[in-house]
């Protein structure tokens, strides 16, 4: 039998904690503070400080090459809000999001799935080559796909060559060169995506189902599929997030033809110099991402993931 | 317990961001030039010290810096020249504004345009002959800057074409929108300058005053369209012609010519006879330069005849000055600025006013999505 010593410094005779106590408690915190400090400053410094100087300056009227008035107004907000083109940009952006994290996810899935499953001593190799592609930068691979897709590329030669076409297909400087190269830049953060998500598949479950007589598309529609939700929910969130803000792929890849919120604000930044309306463009951006990221958060409480 | 003092700080942070980022914005405020007041004093040593320029990346870079930077530096040992290299003129003016009125640069080489704008804002100084000799010897009728950064080279904007695939010089600006070439031209959409380009020579072919409208131009680049593979060639218009991926499109003659000799020819650059336009650089000397009275050595020395045809050698830009021989191999492929080629000229101030709209016009009823 073990007795527990407690030190009246500790707790005294009414029961609230002695000084002792509350000596550890401080220390703790000031260790914690010290600990948190440091990142709390850097995020301060290079995320929460321009953020806000961001959203001040889409308060200001933009007089382009770089001159504005400061002041408060809703200038900059009205000329995008009540300019169709922009509600235009706005949708490209999110059909794009959309478009590609749905492509994405359903390319990236099986892999996915095979990843969680397998008991190859090769796993650990298979999941580092399903990843390696980020070793290498969005900027290179996009030129790659331009080399792939363009009018004498890969694709096109191929098609001409077996007499398919007469004329090259347009794959590069459109819509669909954009959609093609974004899927496979972000696949590996898909996979990634789901593999973390896939916490509830198990095995056994499965095998229940298929000695109970269901067969192979019922284990999948009724067991795998419910159960990887989480992760397919998590890998479309992160898909669509990174491509309604990318920029390089729709620069590059779109010829100058695919409109979306990250390349108009480029322009407005480097090409005209209007920062105010660059940077409501900026916050409208910030808006459609925080509600995609609530509604997921939502979806996610109902899957109980 | 963390929690508690933990939330309680990190509001207590946030408020504070808030109020540092909305502070100092005094209502109605112009920002975003150099608000300090013209200086003639002059910082430093004219034979000494470290000047910081600013100018254009890639090809331009390398030329500079080998056929102008280098000799500067070896003509004044102790004089380094740090260069800072952007990709365009509208991003070396956000670099300047960004520096404010206590800028690291000393001198910055950009297009005449935008050094206008730098120059309405207060981001540079006057030069006069007393600083800078050498500004006598520079031709005002290509364009006259006024006691501000005076012109450092010109160039023009050129109609590139593939010499294997079509036939003869083109004489029109006409051919980008021959049928045959469907799909196989470049054009770089505004806000680049060459867009803006395009849209005065169209309005210059349609017998439209750009000044007043560009309704007839936009209709005739709307017909364009189809022919445009691209509308941000990649890696540039002139690999594009070289590497095959398009026949036509348009640049500048500076490059056209440097890389017609990179590609054995297979690049032509044309000026057709419904004209086209000046691309000056001025070479401008920052209000309160930290090295100034070295930056006015680097600028003399840019605008002496030897460095004028140094660089005319190796990247075919035709030399600001009055006083600079060029060999006659160089002389036929540089723009001439005596008057023999057609040049349509604008208002750089009233440019800037229209810059915008022009871009919204081209995105919104040109490219379309």
């Amino acid at each position: 039998m073990t007795t527990t010593v407690i030190s009246t410094l500790e707790i005294d005779p009414d029961g609230n904690r002695g000084h002792l106590e509350r000596a550890r408690s401080r220390h703790n915190r000031l260790v914690a503070w010290g600990l948190v400090i440091p990142a709390l400053a850097a995020l301060i410094v290079s995320y929460a400080y321009p953020l806000v100087w961001m959203i001040r300056m889409s308060f200001n009227i933009g007089l382009g090459d770089g001159l504005y008035v400061e002041t408060y107004s809703l200038d900059s907000y009205l000329k995008s809000l009540s300019d169709s083109y922009y509600w235009e940009v706005i949708g490209n952006t999110l059909f794009l999001g959309v478009l590609v994290a749905v492509l994405c996810v359903a390319v990236s899935y099986p892999i996915a799935l095979f990843l969680a499953r397998t008991n190859s001593k090769w796993k650990s190799l298979l999941v580092a080559l399903a990843i390696a592609p980020l070793l290498t930068s969005a900027v290179v691979r996009t030129f790659g796909w331009i080399v792939i897709l363009g009018t004498q590329g890969l694709v096109n030669s191929t098609l001409k060559g077996w007499g398919l076409i007469d004329t090259p297909l347009p794959l590069a400087n459109s819509f669909t060169g954009v959609a093609i190269g974004l899927v496979e830049i972000f696949m590996p953060y898909a996979i990634l995506g789901m593999m973390s998500g896939f916490g509830r598949l198990n095995t056994q479950l499965e095998e229940a189902a298929s000695s109970l007589g269901a067969n192979r598309a019922a284990v999948f529609f009724r067991i795998t599929l419910p159960l990887s939700l989480p992760g397919l929910l998590t890998a479309l969130l992160l898909v669509f997030v990174l491509t309604i803000s990318t920029f390089v792929t729709p620069q590059l890849l779109g010829g100058g033809r695919v409109h979306v919120m990250a390349t108009e604000i480029y322009d407005q930044t480097t090409g005209l110099l209007n920062w105010p309306f660059a940077a409501s463009l900026s916050v409208i951006l910030l808006i459609l991402f925080g509600s995609v990221v609530a509604l997921y958060q939502r979806a996610a409480r109902r899957l109980g993931a | 317990m963390f929690n508690r003092y933990g939330k309680s700080a990190v509001m207590v942070a946030s408020a504070a961001i808030v109020v540092a980022g909305l502070s100092g914005c005094a209502s109605g405020k112009v920002a975003g030039g150099s608000s300090s007041t013209e200086t003639g004093s002059c910082a430093g040593s004219p034979t000494s010290g470290t000047i910081g320029l600013i100018g254009y990346a890639d090809i331009w870079q390398k030329q500079y810096q080998d056929a102008v930077i280098k000799p500067f530096e070896a003509k004044y040992p102790d004089i380094k020249v740090e260069y800072q290299s952007k990709r365009s003129s509208s991003d070396m003016l956000a670099a300047l504004q960004s520096q404010g009125s206590s800028p690291t640069t000393d001198v910055a080489i950009m297009d005449s345009a935008v050094a206008a704008s730098g120059n309405k804002q207060g981001l540079f100084q006057k030069i006069s002959e007393a600083d800078v000799p050498n500004v006598a010897h520079v031709k005002k009728d290509i364009l006259d800057t006024g006691d501000y950064g005076p012109v450092l080279q010109a160039d023009a904007v050129g109609l590139l074409y593939d010499t294997t695939k079509v036939p003869s010089a083109p004489t029109s600006w006409n051919i980008l929108w021959d049928p045959q070439y469907k799909q196989k031209v470049s054009v770089v959409a505004p806000p680049s300058g060459l867009g803006i380009n395009l849209t005065m020579i169209t309005a210059k072919m349609e017998g439209e005053d750009f000044t007043k409208s560009i309704d007839k131009a936009v209709d005739r680049l709307k017909e364009l369209a189809p022919n445009v593979q691209t509308w941000a060639p990649l890696p540039d218009e002139y690999q594009n012609i070289i590497t095959g991926q398009t026949v036509l499109g348009m640049g500048q003659n500076a490059r056209g010519q440097y890389y017609s000799d990179q590609s054995n020819g297979k690049l032509g650059i044309a000026f057709p006879k419904e004209g086209t336009m000046y691309q000056i650089n001025t070479i401008n000397l920052l209000k309160n330069a930290p090295n100034c009275a070295a930056a006015k050595t680097f600028m003399n020395y840019a605008l002496s005849p030897e460095a004028q045809v140094a660089f005319a050698k190796a990247l075919f830009y035709a030399p600001s000055v009055d006083n600079a021989e060029l060999p006659a191999d160089v002389a036929d492929r540089v723009v001439k600025t005596d008057g023999s080629i057609d040049i349509i000229t604008y208002d750089p101030e009233w440019l800037a006013t229209v810059r915008s709209d022009w871009t919204d016009i081209w995105k919104r009823e040109i490219i379309g999505g």
